[in-house]
């Protein structure tokens, strides 16, 4: 047998270590700001670039993408190596992988709060940085799928394929949702419209999360847990059912964040019962992971590693129980568009990738530093501090999203709205922000204090950058150093074999789901008084979309009767024919806007864009005062225009060389002329007068002729 | 309004038999799979973590009581 001698590459794990916590704690602290924001409006102290609509998809993307981005590349460098018994395949494309994500996430943190966006919650980057993370995601890949080629252990273990399917998955996700018509250096507009721009979203939205944030670190549970434990994962051929049943229902479940909208009901009701089907494996997951403990509990007292891991197992488990019953149409009816969402998602995000996260760093620092951790206390009082912190965020979030949920759908024996006014279910929970940003502060103390152990560990130990193995060749690998025989490996070898089946399995529920959509767009009942919008109203949509409205306001009415009570008929799917991208959005702290048009004059607009709190007292909602003085960018408008039509929205040919130009001035004037007569003065070519026609738009050509017909 | 649009569906019908079908033979398929495993098979699998091949390695020698 020839034994050969290796090295693991440690010094890209440590690189991938040290930026997890550090945009960690940047995206905990970007998240603190925006928590505050909401009870506090003034806390962005009236700067545009740090609104809460700009930083909350700041913080999700930091949070999702940088911190358990690099986490998720830091645990799979580390394993991947010993798993294959190999170094990486390539030292260039794990340092392109590790510069390239650095680089994007910068990019992210720099255009994000300038307010380049697409809009589409979780892909909310701009194209030419969507292309870098194609191009960076594919160096990844490549590295990975070469390392598995390049093996010395014969047998994939169970993780390797949660990594292949992430790989595979978040490829086939990232580039179906990305697909937008530039309209400039940094706007695009999604290809898809309305309905359809709905499924693809949250058919990516949901898989992201499931493909981001979880199959990659249930490879790192199967892992690590194993390893900090000192025994193998309970049950191997449960985890072979966990992952199959896993990657094959996942897929299936998007529609879930669509319940009662207008997509149609047989994709809601089959992301449902895909939904409720994922409690099998995701449950025999978590017991498989806690259950590989068993008769080691002393362990998990001691060892902070092992309770962070616990921890993060159950909370797992709990999400995805959770996230199961949420997707019921009866409970989501009164979970959507409240902050029991919020609750959810953190469940998750702070509970399974955090900890995960932070049990991993824990196992990590001491072995690549060759030493001990510089105090176990500290870590200790870290993971209370965590779960105080998981704790304090979550509790008054539930509270607040089922008081949401119920205030809104409220009767008086009447029959009339008991709580007519929005902003009373919102005054209503403002206690309860200010907990959540009490749980929020402990969290990032407990990461702060780990990042202080983790520093000290360091200096503690001596870094080892290389780490030696022995392992014996594999077959033909030696006889081919040239590679010749590496695609037969690749083909021949079993567990590839697997690989294709993954991607079949992952496929299928989303063709299933998507060529339907795709098949409807001539069956969508088109409405005939619904036309494009204005080029005003584009300007004014495109400034909707870089203040980040959507992120507490919808624009999809639900057909409850607490809900046309209060906004008006319900929203139809042909409204939203022309919506590139479409905003429903996901989350209400302020009321729905699809029919917001005509509810209210154009001067109550502009005073309450202004300051929210002179027109409604109590209001959450953040000063738009720059609105009033910045102009509108005209100068945009051909691009944008041709760049609408060429993803199918029918503006004449040439409109936007001269006619557009006049339709705007005429718009413009009339609207500045009705400022007048409430006593407003304002210039013609603010940015208050585009947002302004567009919010008087919303749900007005339906109004003017609600009669629908049917596609041939 | 979603009646009409299922309705206007051709064959809509066909997407909730072949869902279940595919779910079906997918199922059945992997559970046969998982459990005409060897154990053998699965001890070696479930032990692969725990060997990674380091020399000189200092596993699990990483906790400080202070």
């Amino acid at each position: 047998m020839n034994i050969e001698t290796f090295k693991y590459d440690n010094r890209i794990v440590r690189a991938f270590a040290i930026a997890t916590v550090v945009w960690g704690i940047v995206g905990m602290l970007v998240g603190l700001l925006a928590a505050v924001e909401l009870f506090f409006p003034g806390a962005n102290l009236n700067f545009q670039f740090i609104t809460f609509g700009r930083i909350r998809p700041l913080h999700t993307n930091a949070v999702i993408f940088a911190f358990v981005g690099n986490g998720m590349f830091m645990g799979i460098y580390y394993s991947l190596q010993r798993l294959c018994k190999a170094r990486m395949f390539s030292d260039f494309l794990s340092w392109f992988n590790f510069w390239g994500w650095q680089l994007i996430i910068v990019a992210a943190a720099v255009t994000l709060p300038l307010g380049f966006t697409t809009s589409k919650e979780y892909a909310e980057l701009e194209w030419p940085i969507k292309v870098a993370i194609a191009v960076v995601w594919v160096a990844f890949a490549v590295n990975l799928f070469g390392t598995i080629v390049k093996r010395r252990e014969k047998h994939m273990y169970v993780a390797i394929w949660f990594f292949i399917s992430t790989a595979i998955t978040i490829t086939v996700l990232h580039v179906t949702n990305s697909m937008t018509m530039p309209a400039g250096l940094f706007k695009s507009y999604s290809m898809y419209a309305g309905v359809q721009d709905a499924l693809v979203q949250w058919w990516y939205g949901h898989n992201a999360v499931a493909f981001f944030l979880t199959t990659p670190y249930l490879g790192l549970m199967y892992y690590f847990l194993p390893k900090a434990a000192g025994r193998p994962v309970f049950s191997y051929r449960l985890s072979i059912i966990h992952f199959w049943a896993l990657v094959f229902l996942y897929i299936w479940a998007g529609p879930h964040h669509l319940l009662y909208t207008a997509l149609p009901d047989w994709a809601q009701s089959l992301g449902m019962v895909f939904s409720l089907m994922l409690i099998a494996p995701s449950w025999g997951g978590m017991l498989n992971g806690l259950l590989t403990l068993r008769g080691a509990w002393d362990k998990v007292r001691q060892d902070p590693v092992l309770k962070f891991m616990v921890a993060a197992v159950t909370a797992y488990g709990m999400s995805t129980l959770e996230g199961p019953l949420m997707s019921i149409k009866t409970v989501n009816s009164l979970s959507h568009y409240t902050d029991w969402t919020i609750a959810h998602a953190h469940g998750g995000a702070l509970g399974w990738n955090g900890f995960l996260t932070f049990s991993m760093l824990y196992y990590l620092f001491p072995r690549l530093y060759k030493t001990q951790l510089w105090s176990t206390k500290l870590a200790n009082y870290h993971f209370w501090i965590g779960m105080l912190g998981i704790i304090f965020y979550i509790v008054p979030i539930y509270v607040a999203g089922i008081t949401e949920g119920l205030m809104w759908k409220q009767f008086n024996k009447d029959g009339f709205l008991q709580y007519p006014n929005f902003l009373e279910s919102i005054v209503q929970v403002v206690p309860m922000f200010r907990l959540r940003a009490i749980g929020g502060t402990l969290y990032l103390v407990g990461a702060f204090l780990m990042a202080y152990n983790l520093y000290r560990t360091a200096k503690a130990g001596q870094f080892e950058p290389d780490t030696e193995a022995q392992a014996p060749a594999l077959e033909k690998t030696s006889e081919a150093p040239d590679g010749k025989y590496a695609f037969h490996r690749l083909l021949e070898g079993k567990p590839m074999f697997f690989t294709v089946l993954a991607i079949v399995a992952i496929l299928v529920g989303g063709m299933v789901e998507i060529i339907p959509m795709f098949l409807i767009q001539a069956n969508v009942p088109t409405i005939a008084s619904v036309k494009p919008y204005t080029p005003l109203e584009v300007l004014g949509r495109d400034i909707y979309i870089r203040e980040g409205c959507l992120g507490c306001h919808s624009q999809m009415i639900r057909p409850f009767r607490s809900e046309t009570e209060r906004y008006g008929d319900y929203s139809k799917a042909g409204e939203y024919v022309y919506d590139h991208p479409f905003l429903w959005g996901s989350e209400r702290k302020g009321p729905d806007l699809a029919r917001e048009g005509g509810r209210y004059p154009n001067a109550w607009h502009f005073n309450h864009m202004d300051n929210p709190r002179a027109t409604s007292p109590g209001s959450i909602m953040p000063q738009y005062s720059w609105l009033l003085t910045q102009q509108m960018d005209r100068e945009a408008l051909p691009a944008r225009l041709a760049a609408l039509r060429r993803v199918g929205v029918p503006y004449p040919a040439g409109f936007e060389n001269g006619p557009a130009q006049k339709d705007l001035d005429a718009q413009a004037a009339k609207v500045v002329a009705d400022l007048k007569l409430g006593s407003v003065t304002c210039a013609p070519d603010k940015e208050i007068v585009a947002l302004i026609a567009y919010l008087q738009r919303l749900g007005t050509d339906i109004k003017s002729a609600p009669v629908t017909t049917a596609a041939k | 309004m979603e009646e009409k649009i299922i309705c206007s569906m051709n064959g809509v019908a066909i997407y909730g038999i072949i869902s279940i079908c595919i779910f079906v033979a997918f199922f059945t398929g992997m559970l046969v799979w998982a459990f005409t495993k060897k154990a053998s098979y699965l001890d070696k699998m479930g032990g692969l973590p725990l060997d990674s091949g380091e020399i000189n390695s200092s596993a699990n020698k990483t906790s400080n009581p202070k």
